[in-house]
């Protein structure tokens, strides 16, 4: 629902917020790419890219309420249709990841059409069925050289303007111009996906997931628009799986389906405020820097491995479900913004 | 006979139990019919096949001559019936605005036009002033009211209200008369009503449809209906046959 | 054509043990309708339990068996107390979460405590059996995995026979067919639950202990075999106990026929993809009555 800007001071308080935001967005890289920190700049650029998956993510779980575990088949989809293209067509990134998103969406259609009819944990178990069955034909499938992975040629020379054209930056700038490449991403998708929640597509989502039967009742047929949802998300994905396959160079099956990415951008999404748009960009901020941290500060030592973030992850998920679960569907922003502006909460209105 | 609605000996099995045998009626347009019978009898499984939400086992349903016996409910709803349910169901975390902007997407692709449909039904219905408010928060009276406007956004010919009346208290009852009455005065569509509420259903039918066991005892105009001896027994028992 | 039937008979001897796997997840299904995606994680906790003890202690899995299906129906009762009776009355999205969130727990706490090498059991008395056949028919049938079938296959009859015939079963039946008429007769459904729980946790965690002397321990072993339940489950008709043995059995010779002739690493595939597909044809199950 287009939400009008309140009057008076809010209103300059919230300008004042997104303008700051946005600075802080385009200026963070550079003080380090001054200093030659560039490991901050990767951070910034797996935050807004998993922002970005959380985005994508939020339209199936949040929005229409189906619960994807696998979604990093989409991410491989994407990543392997994009790297096959630039090494045997030697096609530009950007029309790769065209061509990603154009592949990762019909064979989304395919795989999901006859799962539609599952409910809740069914359609839940058949997407992670069919993570697992991706991974053997991932190692083992000739044509994208199984497990030994396919590598991405970047061609010498080329200025930073060029590497943004084309995603390559054979010398310095990498770092620099990943993070670009992925908050210009973000914010297409982002401005996708408030276009789509503002659209029939958005209204007729969020139906199916309150009351399936009753949706059907009105005329929304609930099997189309679970695939539709699905398949933004597959498409989203599919852009994130190129941006990361051209980080990379490289795409090998255990790691563009590793099973981060089916987790990362979910819980994004959820710590963010399942539902909301800006969640899973807040969720990503608050979680990757934490994670990094962790795998700093526990490194070479006994505890090293990412078991130590997933078990946090765990016992998050378990005390949000379990502190509010009727209310997972929103973690309750807008009321303690209210209760910290010294205001009660409002009555139920939307906000 | 342009009938608009032609249920043709519908049959509805559960394992063992025959939930509606061989039941046959027809609804006209811009009538009013009553569907009534003690609890059991079928009526919310008939409803049920007619709008998709089951499939007959046996017996033909044609709308305008359309058959739907199979048909999915979205394709249903989408050729003009609309329908509210038993346990009333709306989409609780949307806004009373937002649920029947799904409804009425139903006719039109476009935010604007299903916006202003969605607000003039709203008020049609008394509804005005509550469109932020979340569906979850209303009272039963207004999650009702909710239910049959998005119904109506979705422009039907036929609307089945299934004990739209049940746990409403008098006042709220005669309110909720008041707005079927309006709804087929000014919308002239055709509405099939299950009702427990015989001083509801009476006066309000054009005709009475009567269902016991699963089969149709009887039907015909509601005065005839409620002096039929098999009605009574029905309802009542032996005792009170011949007390008429 | 041998080679087909031997896969056959290993599979319907795999598929004894993963009834065992299964049948915990379709109390509780079967009961509350509920699922847990971390049914594979107690298995898994089972298979350490019995490496644990069989390292420090010596104790054979077959022995420890026992202590560690008691600590795990704790575990399980535990586990619904804490948590899932919270998010029971919840809508299906925090449920499916929920569990998520304790499969990430307990599998990387078992990471972060023992790494995730592979472990294996060196000597029990299965492995001890190993290398014995009998052979039928010209078929080999392997002891060791013969023996661990049996007694999968007795514990089984064993549950069956307590939903079916005992008081307490029919409280659980009841409760699971009406919980408000259950509470009308005195029945507490939520003791009722936590048992189903503490049960399910239990039958996994021994079918657990049973397939560590024939399989690799290690953390990540859960997620398959919960995904592999599932498929059981939904094959089996959701909650049929019968239905759960006959699917099983199902499931182990798919598997195995698969395994005979592809590559190993696509040997749950065709189950998978048969879950997949059962959603479609047949949503009942194969043995499910609607």
């Amino acid at each position: 629902m287009a939400a009008s800007s309140p009057p008076g001071r809010a209103g300059r308080a919230r300008s004042l917020i997104w303008a700051a935001a946005v600075l802080v967005a385009l200026l963070y890289p550079i003080p380090f790419e001054r200093s030659g920190y560039i490991y901050y700049e990767t951070v910034g650029f797996l935050v807004l890219l998993n922002a970005m998956l959380g985005i994508g993510w939020n339209i199936i779980g949040g929005w229409a309420g189906q619960f994807d575990f696998g979604p990093s088949i989409f991410l491989a989809i994407g990543a392997y249709t994009a790297a096959l293209l630039s090494i045997h067509l030697g096609v530009n990134a950007w029309l790769a990841l065209l061509g990603a998103v154009v592949v990762s969406v019909g064979l989304c259609v395919a795989l999901t059409y006859p799962v539609t009819r599952l409910r809740g944990h069914y359609f839940a178990i058949a997407t992670v069925a069919m993570w697992m069955i991706a991974q053997p034909i991932g190692a083992t499938w000739p044509f994208i050289n199984g497990s030994q992975g396919l590598f991405i040629p970047v061609a010498p020379g080329g200025s930073f303007v060029h590497g943004m054209l084309t995603m390559e930056f054979p010398g310095r700038g990498k770092g620099l111009g990943f993070y670009y490449l992925s908050l210009l991403l973000f914010v297409i998708t982002l401005l996708g996906a408030r276009a789509v929640e503002r659209s029939k597509l958005g209204f007729y989502f969020r139906a199916v997931r309150d009351d399936q039967d009753g949706a059907e009742a009105i005329g929304i047929d609930s099997r189309l628009y679970k695939v539709i949802a699905r398949c933004l998300m597959a498409a989203i994905f599919a852009a994130g799986g190129t941006l990361y396959g051209f980080w990379a160079l490289a795409v090998f099956p255990d790691q563009v389906l590793e099973v981060n990415w089916n987790i990362l951008p979910m819980m994004a999404a959820v710590v963010g405020g399942l539902g909301r748009l800006w969640g899973p960009a807040l969720g990503a901020i608050i979680l990757i820097p934490i994670s990094q941290v962790m795998t700093a500060t526990l490194g070479a030592g006994p505890l090293a491995g990412r078991g130590i973030d997933l078990i946090i992850y765990g016992a998050v998920i378990m005390l949000i479900a379990g502190w509010r679960p009727n209310g997972l569907l929103s973690l309750p922003w807008a009321e303690w913004a209210a209760r910290f502006r010294g205001r009660a909460p409002a009555q139920p209105v939307k906000g | 006979m342009a009938a608009l609605l032609r249920v043709e000996r519908c049959t509805k099995r559960f394992g063992g139990l025959v939930a509606n045998r061989d039941v046959s009626l027809t609804i006209e347009a811009r009538e009013i019919v009553g569907l009534i019978g003690p609890n059991g009898a079928g009526k919310t499984t008939l409803f049920n096949c007619i709008s998709g939400a089951l499939h007959p086992d046996a017996g033909r349903i044609a709308l305008n001559g359309t058959d739907i016996s199979r048909a999915r409910p979205e394709r249903v709803c989408h050729l003009g019936i609309a329908r509210t349910w038993q346990v009333v169901r709306s989409f609780g975390r949307m806004t009373v605005l937002e649920n029947v902007i799904c409804g009425a997407l139903q006719r039109t692709n476009r935010m604007g036009p299903a916006r202003t449909r969605a607000l003039e039904l709203l008020d049609f219905t008394g509804l005005a002033g509550k469109e932020d408010v979340v569906a979850a928060a209303l009272t039963l009276a207004d999650k009702k009211r909710l239910e049959i406007t998005r119904a109506l956004a979705t422009s039907p010919s036929l609307l089945l209200l299934d004990e739209a009346m049940s746990g409403l208290t008098p006042l709220e009852t005669t309110a909720a008369v008041e707005l079927v009455r309006r709804i087929h005065h000014g919308l002239g569509l055709a509405i099939c009503v299950v009702e427990h509420v015989m001083e509801v259903v009476m006066p309000l039918s054009h005709r009475v449809v009567v269902l016991d066991h699963g089969e149709k005892l009887t039907e015909g105009p509601p005065a005839e209906v409620a002096r039929d001896e098999r009605v009574i027994t029905a309802y009542l028992g032996d005792r009170y046959r011949g007390r008429a | 054509m041998t080679l087909l039937l031997q896969a056959v008979a290993d599979g319907l001897q795999m598929g004894l043990l993963y009834a065992l796997v299964a049948v915990g997840l379709a109390i509780i299904w079967g009961l509350m309708e509920m699922i847990n995606f971390a049914h594979g994680e107690f298995m898994m906790l089972g298979m350490f339990g019995a490496w644990g003890l069989s390292v420090s202690l010596g104790w054979d899995p077959l022995v420890s068996m026992v202590p560690i299906a008691v600590l795990m129906y704790g575990g399980g009762v535990l586990v619904y107390r804490l948590l899932m009776q919270r998010v029971q009355r919840g809508e299906v999205f925090t449920q499916i979460f929920a569990t998520v969130g304790l499969l990430f727990f307990v599998q990387n706490g078992v990471v972060a405590l023992f790494t995730s090498d592979y472990r294996f059991v060196e000597k029990s008395f299965l492995t001890g059996l190993s290398g014995a056949n009998i052979t039928l028919g010209g078929l080999r049938i392997g002891v060791p995995l013969l023996v661990g079938g049996l007694i999968a296959l007795a514990l089984f009859l064993i549950l069956y026979l307590l939903i079916d015939r005992t008081d307490f079963g029919l409280a659980l039946q009841a409760t699971a067919e009406d919980r408000d008429a259950a509470m009308l007769v005195g029945i507490r459904p939520q003791r009722m639950y936590a048992v189903a729980w503490g049960l399910g946790t239990a039958l996994v965690a021994i079918a657990g202990v049973i397939l560590a002397n024939f399989f690799s321990v290690y953390p990540q072993a859960g997620l398959s075999f919960t995904v592999l339940a599932y498929a059981i489950v939904a094959l089996g008709g959701f909650g049929s106990i019968l239905g759960t043995l006959l699917a099983a059995l199902v499931v182990g010779v798919v598997q195995s026929v698969t395994a005979a002739y592809l590559p190993p690493a696509f040997k749950d595939a065709f189950v998978f993809a048969s879950y997949i597909l059962i959603g479609l044809f047949r949503p009942q199950g194969l043995f499910g009555r609607f």
